[in-house]
């Protein structure tokens, strides 16, 4: 990945320097600085906004699964609803059956994934792009309706209850508690992802993304680095729906639609591909979405005409917005702030010179 | 950027402290006013506002007007669950309402559960804790029922069958409408009905030809549908265009009275516990007056299950008396004696063991080919509930 | 008898609504995701035009199919013709967008309960007896007869029409079509309209037939695997896909489990994907390309 400088000072004497996340003084206070004002949230804020930033927490990583998936490696997949959806039920099913404990349930949840990963990744070694997408729609509806059945056969027919996980003997219900294990569930997984890029895998996926065949020709084992995209990213995205189920403390069918695959792929068109603060960006618009929409409505028109409509709202506008985005700015929310970057970097010139200073 | 700012606009809306309704009783309701199911809640949500409204403008509860709040979920958990911290923790609620699918039931129940308010189910599908022994939080005014419908139902059919039944049933692919047909499909045989089909119909099913070809193939004489209104009519309506000459019975919807003109079947039972418009009673012509005034948009016969949950609302809170606080008034609901005047078979009645009513009343309605009209087939029938 | 009846009734359904698939692909290479919405949204435009025209049901039918044809024109002149030079996945991932802008837009206008256009036309739907003991609906009849006009047409349009000609160069070879003098972006814009008014027509039918709400927009989705299963630029194809996948689903409800029926087009197609991906009557290279 590359990095560029944004001040002079900083000579890269190692390769140790040159791959650090932090290169610069100000990105390291300004993580710190993000780190300290996200801790402090959930003292100051109404329980809410803690739930709110909990659901942003929540999708991010699954946000940034799918970006490392779709966005990296360049495979493309409709079928994250259905990801989540079996990390939920596995977590539900185990919780049921067997009254499995957390550090049981989790593990086995990223276990289905990795498995639903190599079985629904194996397309990809023959079909790409369309075709791809198309089989993973598959798997939303498979998934649906294993789910179903294990519903209605156990007769938890309006969904399955999961009790609170209780860490050091305690249970976690406090939203307060669960804002911080969220969070740290997301650095962890920000961390894992950034990561993976900067290793070797990040470099063989955007091999392949740009063009198979060379890859292919450079040594890059394209099956296997294609398969372990779709097994991480759908290993991650599980233990997303599994802290889901924990976190709502509930599991059912009916919560996880192809709307839901629709969304995902919405944050990370929005926030911009191949970007994982990208990803972030287009997780936290999404979910904080619908509650705009609904205060912009309050504000304009009056209660009671518009709580009929309001969903219907939401749908049209969400579906505008992708629309704008996929139009105008391809490059998402990530291209916007890359583009005023620029100008306030450039100006007073508009372009970067030809050549030269370049990199 | 954008969404940073609009992050930042929705925090400090939602940092500010509420005002405090001082002089009035609060309570929410969370419920699919919007999305796909919404065409059974919302006409109850809003029946239940302009009850709140008329109650208000009369004066309120001794002087004390009740303030309701509405938050739509479109039927999502995750939703529903974030209308349920917000009603509870900055609205500080006395009753939670809700008004959704059963998949949100469990999340909303454990945060109502962590405030110590109780929970009515209005409009919402009776889950089994308001049955006896009944969760201390948890009520219930919805008219269908599972368990209970089916043995109504099937009572039914087996006092008007004139010949031996053989009955084939039709659900929706969802867990409760299945859950009720599996049921219905145990007590048939103990009934001397002989089983011979049940159709389990996913939702977007263009045709529903195959699985009626099944029922009628099957040999069924009586055809028995609990389920969303869109499956029992279409399932109907493809037994028909099979020539299927049989008797079809299903619950009645609150589409089901505007639906039984529409199809003029002779032969189509809607069995209910909600009183139809056509009876013309006093509370009917209350209802469809103040629902001309207030200018509802829905037809004036879906209101009745929002108009009953205003009443026990009122009941409730009237017996609470004031101040009020969720402990009273969970106490007062477990007491709770409610007349329906004509719209359910009897009062509702609540006893610190039962949610739900101490007795479940069912009418049957057919249409009247000859008179062109809806005919009632079987008055108030009770079942005791246990 | 009255399963193959019931079989030819859903493959017909299938094939009319895969034809607007293979349409689209076939001549830009787009896959329109939407399409579902956009025949749910003309089965709600007809509606409209049942109240504008009551009274006259040829009329109003005739007013939202044209209509239809309109919407289809515009959604490519003003929402896809932007994307021209973008990768094919930017276009997919819009019209899967203009899918979810349409359902809301559908609830905002008529509200999200079943709508039976049927009644303000004053048009009641009788089913007749055919020999061997079946029965079939009237509009299930029409639908059938409807498709097949459908494909006759358009096999005839496409091999023997001038602006067929046109539109199968343009698939074949957009840059050589262009430097030929073919206007390409009429021809795609032709395209849009057409596979939108076959979508109209498969919309309207079962909306007269057994009413409108919004699972319509779920079964145009499933009409998708029958397209794929037979290649997405192959019309022949999409007509063998279609028989192939309502055999199965309807066979499968009668014989095994109902609630397969919703699965097993996406099961199919999977298996499809793996073993051939290009469809059985596909043309091979069209992989390569994407």
């Amino acid at each position: 990945m590359s990095r560029r400088p944004r001040a002079s000072g900083y000579f890269r004497t190692d390769y140790g320097e040159d791959l650090t996340l932090l290169p610069t003084r100000l990105a390291r206070f300004a993580v710190l600085g993000a780190l300290v004002i996200l801790l402090a949230l959930p003292l100051l804020a109404s329980p809410f906004l803690i739930d709110l930033a909990a659901q942003v927490f929540l999708a991010v990583i699954g946000a940034l699964a799918l970006m490392l998936l779709t966005g990296y490696a360049g495979q493309v997949s409709l079928g994250h609803a259905g990801l989540l959806a079996a990390g939920a039920f596995t977590v539900g099913i185990l919780f049921k059956e067997l009254k499995a404990p957390v550090f049981v349930t989790l593990p086995a949840a990223a276990a289905v994934g990795a498995l639903l990963g190599v079985v629904f990744g194996l397309p990809s070694l023959r079909v790409r792009g369309l075709y791809l997408a198309v089989s993973t729609l598959a798997l939303n509806f498979l998934v649906a309706y294993l789910g179903g059945e294990y519903e209605t056969r156990r007769g938890f027919s309006t969904g399955i209850v999961v009790d609170p996980p209780s860490l050091a003997g305690k249970a976690v219900t406090d939203a307060r508690a669960w804002y911080v294990i969220l969070l740290a569930a997301a650095v962890a997984t920000l961390l894992l992802c950034a990561n993976l890029l900067r290793a070797r895998s990040g470099r063989a996926w955007a091999a392949i993304r740009a063009n198979e065949t060379v890859a292919q020709t450079l040594g890059i084992g394209v099956a296997s680095y294609k398969l372990l995209a779709f097994v991480i990213s759908s290993a991650l995205t599980a233990v997303a729906g599994g802290l889901f189920a924990y976190y709502r403390g509930f599991v059912s069918v009916e919560a996880f639609s192809l709307f839901l695959s629709i969304q995902y792929v919405a944050m990370i068109i929005i926030g911009g591909m191949g970007s994982l603060a990208g990803a972030i960006l287009g997780a936290l618009f999404v979910t904080l979405f619908p509650y705009a929409i609904e205060a912009s409505l309050a504000a304009l028109v009056s209660p009671t005409a518009y709580a009929g409509l309001l969903f219907a709202v939401n749908a049209a506008a969400f579906g505008a917005v992708m629309i704008l985005f996929l139009l105008l700015e391809p490059q998402g929310l990530i291209g916007l702030w890359r583009r005023l970057q620029s100008y306030f970097l450039l100006w007073p010139f508009r372009h970067r010179p030809v050549g030269g200073a370049r990199r | 950027m954008f969404p940073r700012l609009q992050g930042a606009a929705i925090a400090a809306l939602l940092l500010a402290a509420p005002a405090a309704a001082e002089d009035a009783y609060t309570i929410g309701l969370t419920g699919a006013l919007t999305g796909p199911p919404a065409s059974t809640y919302a006409p109850a949500a809003d029946a239940l506002r302009l009850y709140i409204d008329r109650l208000n403008a009369a004066g309120g509860i001794a002087g004390k007007k009740i303030n309701l709040i509405l938050q739509d979920d479109a039927a999502e958990p995750g939703k529903a669950t974030a209308n349920a911290k917000k009603l509870l923790t900055q609205d500080n609620v006395l009753m939670l309402l809700n008004a959704s699918l059963s998949s949100t039931f469990a999340p909303v129940v454990a945060e109502a559960k962590r405030a110590g308010v109780p929970v009515l189910f209005a409009s919402s599908v009776c889950p089994k804790e308001v049955y006896p022994p009944a969760d201390p939080l948890q009520f219930c005014t919805t008219a269908f029922a599972s368990t209970y419908d089916s043995r109504a139902t099937l009572a039914f059919i087996k006092d008007t069958a004139k010949q031996p039944v053989k009955i084939g049933f039709s659900a929706m692919a969802i867990p409760l409408s299945r859950a009720e047909m599996d049921f219905a499909e145990q007590q048939a045989p103990a009934l001397g009905m002989t089983v011979v089909d049940k159709e389990v119909i996913p939702p977007p099913t263009p045709d529903y030809t195959p699985f009626a070809t099944k029922l009628k193939d099957a040999g069924a004489n009586w055809v028995f549908s609990w389920a969303p209104w869109v499956t029992q009519v279409r399932t109907l309506e493809a037994l028909r265009r099979l020539d299927w000459k049989g008797d079809y019975i299903a619950w009645a919807h609150i589409e089901a009275e505007g639906e039984l003109a529409r199809l003029r079947d002779g032969a189509f039972y809607v069995v209910g516990a909600n009183a139809l418009f056509q009876e013309q009673l006093p509370i009917h012509k209350e209802i469809a007056e103040a629902a001309k005034s207030a200018k509802v948009t829905y037809p004036v016969e879906q209101l009745t299950e929002g108009w009953i949950a205003g009443m026990v609302v009122e009941a409730a809170l009237k017996a609470t008396g004031w101040p009020a606080t969720p402990e009273k008034l969970a106490a007062a609901m477990s007491t709770l004696k409610v007349d329906t005047k004509g719209l359910r078979g009897g009062p509702i009645e609540w006893t610190k063991d039962n949610h739900f009513r101490t007795r479940q009343y069912y009418r049957v309605y057919r249409w009247d080919s000859g008179k062109s009209a809806i005919q009632l087939v079987k008055d108030w029938t009770a079942f005791d509930v246990k | 008898m009255q399963l193959a009846v019931n079989m030819l009734v859903l493959t017909a359904i299938y094939a009319l609504i895969a034809c607007g698939y293979v349409l689209i692909y076939r001549v830009s290479r787009v896959l329109n995701l939407a399409h579902g919405e956009l025949l749910m949204l003309s089965a709600y435009l007809l509606l409209w035009t049942a109240s504008l025209f009551a009274g006259h049901p040829v009329l109003a039918i005739a007013a939202a199919l044209g209509l239809s044809l309109l919407v289809g024109a515009m959604v490519y002149l003003f929402l896809l013709r932007k994307l021209t030079g973008e990768m094919a996945l930017a276009a997919v991932l819009t019209t899967v967008a203009l899918g979810v802008l349409l359902r809301g837009v559908t609830v905002i206008v008529w509200s999200a309960q079943q709508q039976y256009p049927a009644v303000p036309l004053g048009l009641s739907n009788w089913a007749f007896a055919l020999p061997g003991g079946a029965r079939i609906s009237l509009w299930a009849a029409l639908l059938v007869a409807t498709t097949l006009a459908v494909y006759a047409s358009l096999f005839a349009f496409l091999r023997l029409g001038r602006w067929g000609m046109r539109m199968r160069a343009a698939g074949q070879n957009p840059l050589l079509a262009a430097q030929r003098g073919i206007n390409l972006h009429a021809i795609y814009a032709l395209a849009w309209s057409l596979s939108t008014f076959t979508g109209a027509l498969a919309g309207v039918l079962m909306a007269l037939d057994s009413g409108l709400g919004q699972t319509m927009a779920i079964v145009g989705l499933k009409a998708f695997p029958a397209a794929l299963v037979g290649g997405l630029d192959s019309l022949a194809g999409a007509l063998l896909g279609s028989l192939i996948v309502a055999s199965a689903e309807v066979t499968l409800i009668h014989y095994v489990d109902p609630l397969l029926s919703e699965v097993i087009p996406f099961l199919v197609l999977i298996v499809v994907l793996m073993l051939r991906p290009w469809g059985l009557l596909g043309t091979r290279e069209e992989l390569d390309r994407v």
